[in-house]
């Protein structure tokens, strides 16, 4: 699949990038997926897309790094964190990096809808059919 | 130590001892010796009286062969060495000693240096003056009285006018006694003197040594040995502490100092088992939760597109939920050393239970395991998170299964509703001192709650008491054992201040009362009498029993040995070996704890063990929480959330 992007998704495990391809892909999005920081910043999803979803614990450059970098290139586009350890230090270290919110592992395919719909809207960008 | 301390006093008391016996012996003999003089002076002068008496007619009648034989016969009686005569010029006239007689005396000597010692030569001396001490050729001494003869009437009237007018003495008698015999018993009572010195100094020395060894050097032994225990690492050392002066305070004071160097010890070890828990947790938490999203993401999204197959949605229906149970877990692992608050619903306990119970099901056939339900019919929801008691539920059962084993038994699963009174239930969590001292102790626990820190002070000796923080309970622990039905005041270890409350008295036995303050709940009084267990809490009592939701599981296993009892949620507390983590009922005491509720257990070996968990009707209120944990020191207490 090629872009246009509306998503760019970035976590080192496979099968959560999958599952984010396969939900979201089934609201009819397209999705971009890829495993770590630099790839994420050298992929064109990330200039165009209108949702970052990137993972706290990325191999390398952690994920706080790669946020703070997204939203330097990409003032007002929604960033979701996602962790495996959700607490609130956690949560409050990620909204200073610059991400929109916050979404603990292990979600099921309501909880990434309802969060990437809840963040969309607030930045005014739901678009048609729910789509970005 | 016990060389320096007992051989310095021993040596001390010796060298006081002699000095002081020796003063008195001195002074004693010397008394004794003068006054055996006095007494042989006075032997001295009768005899030499008597002699002048007897003699006096031979002299005055010039008979000098009777006089001479006279002097001779007196002088070789026993114990008189000498008898002699001399004139005022101090020619021997006369003497019991052949040889002497003739010689000129010596102005100087002994018998005549009493008079002429000065110039005109006196002529009356008092007895102690006529008496001299000489030494005999053999070496004994000897004391010579000299008896001065005077001038009289008939003596310059008489016929051989021998003597003038003028003259006043005429001559001298000197009688010489030999002292052997009272030098002999002066050196005899000197040898006893020292002999009792001697006994007096060993006595004393002996007592001495028997004292510091029984008072002192037992004790410090014991201290010592103690000391070395508990350096060497064993703080389970506790050393007699019998005596009843200073250093049997010692002992108590070091017996309670290792104490509470085990318990701090304990909690040390228990934060660092924590601390690993909570790496382990983490460590979990990332490599699980990645599998256990893409288990639940897929499996949600299969079940959505499962609409039209009713049996194969509710399938996946069952993945998401216990996966959803999994997801849970972890974050109870992970909460378990970073306490949140549980999320409170209404919540039905009954289905709680069957959910529990289907998710264990299998295992309880494979293993033989029957159930025996007894719900309530209708329970009245209790605020509650679900998952958290559901974990509780499923803890609870299959450590029933555990306890029965492999031979089969019967798990009794019962739920009710019930009324608790606050006496024997509440625990009282917070209590401070007038001035604000914090009097909850987390390093001494009663049961399984922080006692109640206070100082009990009885004339001038402080004991340390903790308090049972379970109301109405008043299984009170104090440092050291204290005689029953003496009252006492009570005071803040920390800043002194009274606890004492004057206008109350005890509802039991009319004795004073002290109470500390325990937050919203008031003030909870207790009597200052020893051993009477009245106590009272006005806004506890005022309150009345308080409605609760009630799950009991009993098992037929083999039951918890009495020891075990008061460990059993302790996190790492096992007795299941290798098979079990020693998590579970901590969990399980976090989460019942979270949710204000009690959890109890019964049990006799051999016949099984029964576990009540109580979870209030009304919503927790904020002063029923437990405080957060300041410290690894109540680590224990924290919740999985």
């Amino acid at each position: 699949m090629n872009g246009p992007w509306d998503v760019l998704v970035i976590d080192d495990e496979a099968v959560v990038r999958d599952a984010v391809q396969l939900i979201l892909g089934a609201e009819g999005w397209r999705v971009a997926a890829v495993e770590d920081a630099p790839s994420a910043l050298a992929h064109e999803a990330l200039a165009t897309c209108r949702l970052v979803l990137c993972d706290m614990m990325l191999p390398g450059q952690g994920g706080l790094e790669l946020v703070r970098e997204a939203r330097r290139r990409r003032p007002d586009v929604p960033i979701v964190l996602i962790t495996g350890f959700a607490t609130a230090e956690n949560a409050t270290r990620a909204i200073d990096a610059g991400a929109s919110a916050f979404l603990a592992k292990p979600f099921d395919d309501t909880e990434l809808l309802n969060q990437v719909r809840s963040v969309l809207e607030r930045t005014g960008d739901a678009g048609k059919e729910g789509r970005p | 130590m016990k060389l320096r301390i007992g051989v310095l006093a021993i040596l001390g008391v010796a060298v006081v001892t002699a000095v002081a016996i020796g003063l008195m012996a001195g002074f004693i003999v010397r008394a004794h010796r003068q006054a055996l003089l006095a007494q042989l002076m006075q032997g001295a002068d009768q005899i030499s009286e008597t002699i002048g008496s007897s003699t006096f007619y031979d002299m005055l009648e010039n008979r000098r062969p009777a006089l001479h034989r006279e002097i001779v016969t007196i002088g070789s009686q026993k114990g008189i060495e000498l008898v002699r005569l001399f004139n005022g010029a101090g020619r021997i006239q006369f003497s019991s000693i052949d040889a002497d007689s003739g010689r000129m005396m010596a102005k100087a000597s002994p018998a005549c240096a009493g008079c002429h010692a000065s110039e005109p030569p006196l002529e009356k001396l008092p007895t102690s003056a006529r008496a001299h001490v000489v030494r005999a050729a053999d070496g004994t001494r000897v004391l010579g009285m000299i008896r001065p003869i005077y001038n009289e009437t008939r003596c310059w009237n008489a016929g051989c006018h021998a003597h003038r007018r003028e003259e006043a003495v005429l001559g001298v008698l000197d009688v010489h006694l030999s002292l052997a015999e009272a030098d002999r018993r002066i050196a005899a009572d000197q040898r006893k003197m020292i002999l009792l010195a001697l006994l007096a100094i060993a006595a004393s020395s002996l007592l001495l040594w028997y004292l510091n060894e029984r008072l002192v050097v037992r004790p410090v032994e014991e201290l010592i040995a103690g000391t070395r225990k508990v350096a060497a690492g064993d703080l389970h050392t506790t050393i007699p502490a019998t005596a009843g002066h200073e250093l049997g305070d010692l002992a108590r004071a070091f017996n309670d100092m290792t104490r509470r160097l085990g318990e701090a010890q304990r909690q040390l070890t228990q934060a660092d088992k924590l601390a690993s828990v909570g790496r382990l947790a983490a460590g979990v938490a990332h490599e699980i939760n990645n599998p256990l999203t893409g288990v639940l993401t897929y499996a949600s999204f299969l079940q959505k597109r499962l609409q039209d197959r009713p049996e194969m949605a509710q399938d996946c229906e069952v993945i998401v939920r216990e996966t959803k149970r999994c997801r849970d877990i972890v974050r109870g692992l992970l909460d378990f050393s970073r306490q949140t608050p549980p999320q409170h619903q209404p919540t039905d306990l009954n289905e709680i239970v069957r959910r529990g119970v289907a998710v264990v099901m299998n295992q309880l056939v494979l293993r033989s395991v029957a159930l025996d339900f007894a719900l309530a019919d209708r329970l009245e929801p209790v605020p509650a998170d679900a998952n958290q008691i559901q974990q509780v539920v499923v803890n609870l059962i299959m450590n029933a299964a555990d306890a029965i084993g492999d031979d089969g038994g019967t798990i009794f699963l019962a739920t009710r509703p019930v009324d608790v009174p606050a006496r024997g239930s509440t625990v009282i969590r917070t209590a401070r001192c007038p001035k604000g001292c914090d009097l909850v102790d987390p390093g001494t626990r009663i049961g399984r709650y922080p006692g109640i820190r206070v100082l009990r002070r009885q004339e001038d000796r402080d004991t340390l008491v903790h308090l049972d923080p379970v109301y109405g309970r008043c299984n009170h622990r104090a440092s050291e054992p204290l005689e029953s039905g003496v009252v006492a005041s009570y005071a803040c270890p920390r800043c002194r201040t009274r606890l004492d409350v004057p206008e109350r008295r005890c509802g039991e036995c009319g004795s004073p009362v002290f109470a500390v303050n325990a937050g919203e709940r008031g003030r909870v009084e207790w009597c200052t009498r020893k051993g009477c267990h009245w106590t009272r809490c006005e806004a506890l009592d005022a309150q009345g029993p308080q409605r609760f939701v009630e799950l009991s599981v009993r098992d037929t296993g083999k039951g918890i040995a009495p020891e075990d009892l008061d460990h059993l949620f302790e996190p790492f507390f096992t007795t299941k070996g290798h098979r079990g983590l020693g998590l579970g009922l901590a969990v399980t005491w976090g989460i019942v704890e979270g949710h204000s509720g009690t959890i109890d257990v019964t049990s006799e070996p051999g016949l099984g063990a029964r576990f009540v968990v109580r979870l209030p009707q009304a919503a927790p209120q904020a002063a029923a929480q437990a405080p957060p944990p300041a410290g690894a020191a109540d680590a224990d207490t924290r919740g999985a959330a």
